[in-house]
């Protein structure tokens, strides 16, 4: 089986930090990778340059087999790399239906010269993401908050919001960045949901997380990342079992 | 009368000029203190066509507005290659920089500016003729801006002031949205300057003045920065009643100060007021 997304000997520097260090890394479809490590390890860092929020100094990534290193970061998000954000990034002045109608991949409203001479494809596009937020707000029981200030929302609201804007973009693959950071109780049963049902629909899923138990219940596989490096890529309960890294992880 | 339609000339102008920085600054949330050097393209180019050549006048003030925007497209889209910081500085070169070459060149009459374009309508219809023709352009410029912010594509604005990290990751272009702002708003700025050019038959550089791009920002901020109708009570307000004095028969030397004054102590007041703008509402003061 081709891999949706693989990097390939990636590397990058800071200075004398190294973020990225020859990182091999695969994410299969309907898989869901959970990446975890130390804070400083350069996961978040690695989905920087896998999204195209940086550029790395050396290799690869490519997704369904076609290099697309020469993408800037907007491109890789049409073509199908979505991803969310530690701090979420939402739209503040915006209504949380606002926010989602922003994410879908092309959009005929956003181009000025559609929207002076082909309204009716306008109204049109409008209607289908409007029909696609809702029932995508529908998934995580937060439809009643579509013309809520997204701002007003609790804080797990926001992060499931955040996932939502993220899935309208209905590409291949699919990074989440600590999405259970801060999230309990209802929240965290519908992020759960929502990220498996994700996988099954044939996603390829990548999951940065310190929540151990979030990280056990729904990856198979998981990659251990430390000052750049991949130390270690197995089962979760391989990665748990071994003593080096959770020494290096938990400081035990 | 008279001085009167051409009080309403120049409000209409302004309302353009106010409006179309407003589309820039406001909703698009970049920096440039260019305005007032596209206005002066769109005059000159404008202006130069109506003495050289033999084409009607509509067509000489939509192909100012065009030299506008070409040139706002050549800046901002070298700029905005950089970083979005860099367009205020590089639309401070520019402004400076054209106006310095504008005096200095014979073909646009140096410093002395371009005198004698032709009038285009003659007669005791001149005055109100071009008081329609601006008004319906202002008219115009605030309805088009209006349908640009609202609707799907200013939504998308919004989301790219908002979080243009976000946006970008979104699969938007941002930068190719800033570039379609500035060039819309300055294209427009152009337009004004062609029928400026016409209605006036006398520009000179000093009407240009990075100065002016100062008088325009206060009435966008005084009307309501980012929304549709602030730099239209803006414009109004801060063309009108300074002038409004002149109807008392002041000697020049109190008149001009104190028109100045007036400006001032307007600014002030509202600035106090109503920080968000006389249009701007409370949602702006989250």
């Amino acid at each position: 089986m081709t891999a949706v997304l693989r990097t390939e000997d990636l590397c990058k520097r800071f200075g004398g930090i190294v973020v990225s260090d020859s990182v091999n890394l695969t994410i299969d479809r309907g898989e869901i990778l959970g990446l975890i490590g130390p804070n400083g390890a350069g996961k978040t860092s690695l989905f920087n340059l896998i999204s195209g929020v940086l550029r790395p100094d050396s290799g690869s990534i490519y997704l369904n087999g076609e290099a697309i290193d020469a993408a800037a970061l907007y491109r890789r998000a049409r073509l199908g790399i979505a991803r969310t954000w530690q701090n979420m990034l939402l739209f503040r002045t915006m209504t949380v239906l606002e926010n989602l109608l922003i994410a879908p991949r092309s959009y005929p409203g956003e181009s000025i010269l559609r929207v002076a001479f082909a309204r009716a494809a306008v109204r049109e596009a409008e209607r289908h993401a409007r029909d696609r937020a809702m029932t995508t707000l529908a998934r995580m029981g937060l439809e009643q908050t579509a013309s809520e200030m997204v701002v007003d929302l609790p804080f797990g609201q926001q992060k499931l919001i955040g996932l939502a804007r993220t899935l309208m973009n209905d590409g291949p693959v699919l990074l989440l960045d600590e999405p259970m950071a801060g999230v309990e109780g209802a929240a965290y049963e519908t992020m759960q949901r929502v990220v498996r049902e994700e996988a099954e629909a044939g996603r390829a899923v990548c999951v940065v997380e310190h929540n151990v138990s979030f990280i056990r219940d729904l990856c198979s596989r998981a990659v251990f990342m430390a000052n750049g490096k991949i130390l270690q890529d197995g089962t979760v309960a391989e990665l748990i079992a071994s003593s080096a890294l959770t020494e290096l992880y938990f400081g035990v | 009368m008279e001085y009167l339609a051409t009080i309403g000339v120049l409000i209409a102008i302004y309302v353009i000029l106010s409006s179309s920085y407003d589309l820039i600054i406001g909703y698009g949330g970049l920096s440039t203190v260019a305005h007032p050097i596209f206005f002066a393209i769109g005059a000159y180019t404008a202006g130069l066509l109506a003495i050289h050549s033999s084409l009607p006048a509509p067509l000489n003030v939509i192909l100012g507005g065009m030299a506008a925007m070409v040139a706002s497209v050549l800046l901002a889209a070298s700029a905005l290659r950089v970083s979005g910081d860099y367009l205020l500085i590089a639309s401070l070169g520019f402004q400076l920089g054209l106006l310095q070459l504008i005096k200095n060149l014979d073909f646009t009459g140096g410093p002395g500016g371009l005198t004698a374009i032709p009038g285009t309508v003659t007669g005791a219809a001149r005055t109100p003729f071009f008081l329609v023709v601006s008004g319906l352009l202002a008219v115009a410029t605030v309805l088009g801006i209006r349908a640009i912010v609202t609707g799907p594509y200013g939504r998308a604005i919004t989301a790219m002031r908002d979080e243009e990290l976000a946006f970008t990751a979104l699969g938007r272009d941002a930068t190719s949205m800033k570039i379609v702002i500035f060039a819309i708003g300055c294209g427009i700025a152009g337009t004004a300057g062609g029928v400026y050019a016409y209605y006036f038959q006398y520009i000179s550089p000093d009407q240009f003045e990075v100065l002016q791009s100062a008088a325009i920002l206060t009435m966008v901020v005084l009307g309501g920065m980012g929304t549709t109708f602030g730099p239209v009570v803006g414009a109004i307000l801060l063309l009108a009643i300074p002038r409004a004095i002149t109807f008392l028969n002041l000697p020049p030397s109190i008149m001009a100060p104190t028109q100045g004054i007036i400006f001032t102590v307007l600014v002030l007041l509202f600035l106090f007021l109503r920080p968000a703008g006389i249009v701007g509402l409370s949602r702006k003061t989250l």
